[in-house]
């Protein structure tokens, strides 16, 4: 077509030149129109063809997404104190777009800003590898190597210079504004946890979006390397609520990456909604002091590190409020609001004591005595013994250990606490005697005091799982284990071996292979105070928004009523359930809160209780183990294993607020280390209510 | 020259769309500014530059080209002069040495010499018209035009040293060269080519590299302005996004726009339909060109002619090609077109000079 429109022209002039020939033309012409074809035919392909593809490019390069950070929801404890809250940090950066032309103003403004901010004016060379792994706030690089940096990948972009300066050097900086052109203040909102380490156990930390999560994450909108989500405690469980939406902004920008408009009406960011807990922050105060004197007085009285290890949790029975929860030790919070410092993380997570974990819902111990209610209640409510019937109980008896039903067995001694005995026991005696060899008989049967062979291990798990054990309570904090209430079945897979007649009546007191989490035990104990009524243990008092208006008003939920819900399945002679099913007496529960108020008052913690006014009930418990940690200091020896202090107790004895459980790894007896704790918690409780009643600081 | 019939010859088809190019030119460095205040005053330069363009062009065109003839000389030992003192104390710009400050105007000396190279060759192939098409034929137009082509490339200036040997050979190809020489040359090319490679300059051997095989990893290297080029290209469709309206244009994202890439402008601009009609008018003045080499009266006047044709030709192939990213990068310019004050007085004074063989025909 070119060559034709081009002969066209040509051949209406019939003179050429005598010199030239027509030929020579004609290749050149040809030669034209085949450069210009395919010239044709790529602009063809480029712009018809790929229109759309390279369309979609040049959208991109002009289009860019901004996400704009959102506000993290604030955690409060149940007074309004806060726990987690936003604050506003002061970086230094510089935009080397708007930077002075002249080299020398800059480097003037480079000097003098290093005298602020002791960051040197040159440190460091640049290298394709170095600018990779360039991170703001954590170099070393000087400023005019960071600027470089930031003026290559995105020059209309702050790049942070120096991180977290004081307010003071903030102000005097952005007064420099004018003078100082390109150099500007960026606020970053971070983590403050204003209560450290008294709540870190719950309220946890907050981490960077990891390489992991972040395809969940930046589904949601996030921004990894910027955003930052929970890492432990409520933080963590509860992230979902606290986190928010971020907003859009979508911009055009052009070449250098300046942003002209927006392209889009943009999506303003959602805040996240803030928690009230349950939490009372006085109250977590004095039982993490109670826990932490306890510990001290007695590594001090015995000159030895007895124990560092222990948990603190108080609950109101009727409602399942956790009032405080206290894991000792825990780690400091408000020293990873800005990021986490890799020295203290790593000394956290290799501290043999476990610092990270809440010891409360994620350690589990042999519960001991505590667990001696579990039969109590059993051994009533299937009438193996009633409440009037007396027992001899004496310091030792003779049990003939079995294996199997043919086995002729080895008679094997069981030992009470107290080598003398108790004499006669009924039931609210024995209980506030805590006596082993009552639970023994009631647990595993004995003669003709118990025949029968008592509750048996099969009874005895329907009414533990009755009272909580044996599953996670589902509070809403990280880490949960579920604890194990063992029975023969359990025992041949995990232990290759069969149940004997002697695993029945240790697992009456809570020793063997019952395990069970701090919150668990003080879970089966305020089921028994509120008469048998299971209220889901919770943390979460009110959701609010970030106007501070209710949007979740706090509800207690009932799991189930011992008394009126039946859990209990009947068994037949071979332990199989029936398919029936049956409830706890009201009267049986009534018996069993006598028997711990009979501790207190006359009881294995009645000198511990002394000082409390407030009528209360409890249980003691001391719990003997053998762990890891105990087989390698070799201290399980025969007849003086070590052993773990519980004590749960609740007040008031007749219409109870508040159950309180405290545990000391190690700890010994549970009426001298771990009950004073529980007297001290609930001593403020009640001093606390009083001052709120009268107007309290307000 | 007053007379009508004096301008009867006048081929105001070339000159009309010669001018359309200019002002088409003008509008579009306008809008290629796209806010930049370092390039707020190319428009009113352009101007200034077409304003006296348009005044030489009417004055050679005026003035018998025989004229030239007697200034061969002349303008060779000039052009040797200006480009042995470049060479020793020109202004380095953009790292070659390709500017001198002759009072408030740089001139590219480069410019200068593809108009001495054509009148020179033009004389020289005339002048031998009737004699043996020989070696010796060959060897002396050979040595004339290296004389101008080596300072060139020493500047360095390949694409200028490339564009007028391509004048060189398409003046000899028109004069009758003998299809033998043609396929030594051919062979001979590629041989030099071969050879003369590795003592190119690393940034002309790295543009040659990037077009055969592109670096995937060179997102804002070597790579970066071709590709923004086909982007731009591309985003223009059918019809192109409007004047002044061109995204990757407007938000600068296309790199040397006024000049080199005013191409990918126009594109995005203008669509399809626009470039189109754009190529299309360029041939048309090509191929009015080459007509005024098939209608002069002499040889002296054909040849002037057809080497203009040639620099139009080439400089537009060369520059469409690397904005379609079918040859490497190098800096042509679109004639008439890109921004540039020597390049377009040289292109008006050489269509001077063709009107000029055209009006004079009949004098003869």
């Amino acid at each position: 077509m070119v060559l034709s429109i081009g002969e066209r022209f040509v051949s209406n002039d019939q003179q050429v030149h005598s010199g030239l020939e027509r030929w020579r033309f004609k290749v050149i012409y040809i030669l034209l129109g085949i450069v210009f074809s395919i010239y044709i035919v790529r602009l063809f392909s480029l712009q018809i063809i790929n229109g759309e593809a390279y369309l979609q490019q040049s959208e991109e390069n002009r289009i860019k997404n901004i996400s704009v950070q959102t506000l993290r929801g604030n955690l409060y404890d149940r007074n309004g104190i806060v726990l987690a809250q936003n604050a506003a940090s002061y970086n230094i950066a510089i935009t080397p777009a708007l930077l002075p032309e002249d080299e020398g103003t800059r480097e003037q403004i480079y000097r003098e800003l290093s005298t602020y901010i002791q960051v040197p004016v040159t440190n460091g060379i640049v290298t394709d590898k170095s600018a990779r792994f360039f991170t703001p706030c954590q170099t070393d690089f000087g400023i005019k190597e960071i600027v470089l940096i930031g003026d290559t990948n995105a020059p209309f972009s702050p790049v942070n210079v120096k991180c977290n300066v004081n307010n003071e050097i903030a102000m005097v900086i952005s007064e420099k504004r004018g003078t100082w052109p390109g150099v500007s203040v960026e606020i970053e909102p971070v983590r403050e946890y204003p209560t450290g380490y008294l709540t870190a156990e719950i309220v946890g930390f907050l981490g960077p979006i990891t390489a992991e999560n972040k395809d969940y994450y930046e589904d949601m909108g996030f921004v990894a390397g910027r955003d930052k989500v929970g890492f432990g405690g409520v933080e963590y469980s509860l992230d979902e609520i606290l986190l928010g939406k971020n907003g859009l902004r979508v911009v055009e920008v052009d070449a250098a990456g300046k942003e002209i408009r927006d392209v889009q009406p943009p999506l303003a960011p959602v805040p996240g909604n803030s928690i009230r807990l349950t939490i009372d922050t006085r109250l977590q105060a004095a039982a993490k002091t109670a826990l932490l004197d306890e510990m001290n007085f007695w590594n001090t009285w015995l000159n030895r590190i007895q124990s560092q290890n222990g948990v603190v949790i108080a609950m109101n029975p009727k409602t399942g409020e956790i009032l405080a929860m206290v894991s000792e030790p825990t780690y400091e919070n408000n020293r990873l609001e800005r990021y986490i410092p890799e020295y203290y993380y790593n000394q956290l997570s290799q501290d043999p004591l476990k610092p990270l974990l809440n010891h409360g819902i994620s350690a589990m111990h042999p519960p001991g005595s505590v667990y001696k209610m579990v039969a109590a209640v059993a051994a009533l409510n299937e009438h193996v013994v009633t409440p009037e019937q007396e027992i001899p109980c004496p310091g030792t008896i003779s049990v003939v250990q079995k294996y199997s039903a043919n086995d002729p067995g080895i008679p094997r001694e069981y030992v009470g606490y107290d080598r003398n005995g108790h004499g006669m026991c009924n039931f609210v005696k024995a209980v506030g005697l805590s006596d082993d060899i009552y639970f023994y008989k009631i647990g595993g049967g004995f003669e003709n005091d118990v025949p029968n062979g008592g509750v048996g291990v099969w009874r005895l798990k329907e009414y533990a799982e009755a009272l909580g054990y044996n599953r996670p309570t589902g509070i809403e904090l990280p880490g949960e284990v579920s604890g194990l209430v063992p029975d023969p079945t359990w025992k041949r897979i995990y232990r290759a071996e069969n149940w004997s007649t002697g695993d029945t009546y240790i697992t009456t007191i809570g020793q063997g292979y019952v395990l069970a989490t701090p919150l668990q035990v003080l879970q089966s104990f305020a089921i028994l105070a509120n008469d048998g009524k299971y209220m889901q243990p919770t943390i979460v008092k009110e959701i609010l928004d970030s106007d501070g208006n209710v949007i979740q008003a706090f509800k207690p939920k009932l799991v189930w009523d011992l008394t009126k819900d039946p859990l209990i399945d009947i068994l037949d002679e071979n332990n199989k359930p029936t398919g029936q099913k049956r409830v706890i007496e009201p009267w049986v529960i009534k018996y069993a809160q006598m028997g711990m108020r009979r501790v207190v008052e006359d009881g294995t913690a009645t000198k511990a209780m002394a000082k409390l006014e407030i009528p209360s009930a409890g249980k003691t418990g001391t719990a003997e183990y053998c762990d890891n940690v105990a087989q390698e200091k070799n201290l399980c020896q025969p007849e003086a294993w070590p052993a773990h202090s519980w004590y749960v107790g609740y007040a008031p004895y007749d219409d109870p607020e508040i159950a309180v459980v405290a545990f000391v790894y190690n700890g010994l007896e549970g009426a001298s280390v771990a009950a004073p704790i529980v007297e001290r918690v609930l001593q403020t409780y009640f001093d606390l209510k009083a001052i709120d009643a009268t107007g309290g600081f307000e | 020259m007053f007379r009508r019939e004096f301008w009867r010859n006048f081929d105001f088809f070339l000159f009309g769309s010669v001018l359309f190019l200019c002002v088409f030119g003008l509008i579009m460095i306008r809008s290629t500014i796209a806010g930049n205040i370092e390039l707020a005053n190319y428009v009113n330069r352009q101007a200034t530059f077409l304003g006296i363009g348009m005044a030489v062009m009417l004055g050679v065109t005026v003035l018998d080209y025989h004229y030239w003839k007697s200034l061969s000389k002349l303008m060779y030992v000039f052009i040797l002069a200006f480009l042995g003192i470049i060479l020793i104390i020109g202004t380095t710009s953009f790292g070659a040495q390709r500017w001198l400050e002759v009072g408030l105007v740089n001139i590219q000396p480069a410019e200068l010499s593809k108009i001495v190279v054509i009148l020179v060759l033009a004389h020289y192939f005339s002048h031998n018209e009737k004699k043996p098409k020989n070696l010796r034929w060959l060897a002396t137009s050979f040595i004339l035009v290296a004389g101008i082509i080596v300072p060139i490339f020493l500047q360095p200036n390949l694409s200028t040293t490339i564009l007028l040997a391509v004048i060189w050979f398409s003046m000899l190809w028109i004069s009758g060269l003998p299809t033998k020489y043609v396929v030594i040359f051919g062979l001979g090319g590629i041989a030099l080519g071969l050879i003369a490679f590795p003592f190119l300059e690393p940034y002309q051997q790295e543009r040659i590299l990037t077009f055969i095989k592109p670096d995937e990893n060179a997102r804002h290297g070597n790579t970066y302005n071709v590709e923004q080029a086909l982007i731009t290209i591309g985003s223009g469709g059918l019809l192109g996004q409007g004047y002044n309206s061109g995204t990757q244009v407007q938000l600068r994202f296309l790199k040397v726009r006024s000049t080199d890439y005013i191409f990918s402008a126009i594109a995005e601009e203008f669509g399809f339909i626009g470039t189109l009609i754009l190529i299309a008018i360029l041939i048309f003045v090509i191929v009015r060109c080459i007509r005024a080499a098939r209608l002069a009266s002499d040889m002296y006047g054909a040849l002037i002619a057809f080497g203009f044709a040639t620099l139009i030709a080439f400089q537009t192939m060369v520059n469409i090609g690397v904005n379609l990213r079918l040859i490497p990068v190098t800096g042509q310019t679109l004639p008439f077109i890109s921004y540039g004050g020597s390049s377009l007085l040289s292109l008006l004074l050489g269509i001077g000079l063709i009107e000029s063989v055209l009006l004079h025909r009949k004098t003869l």
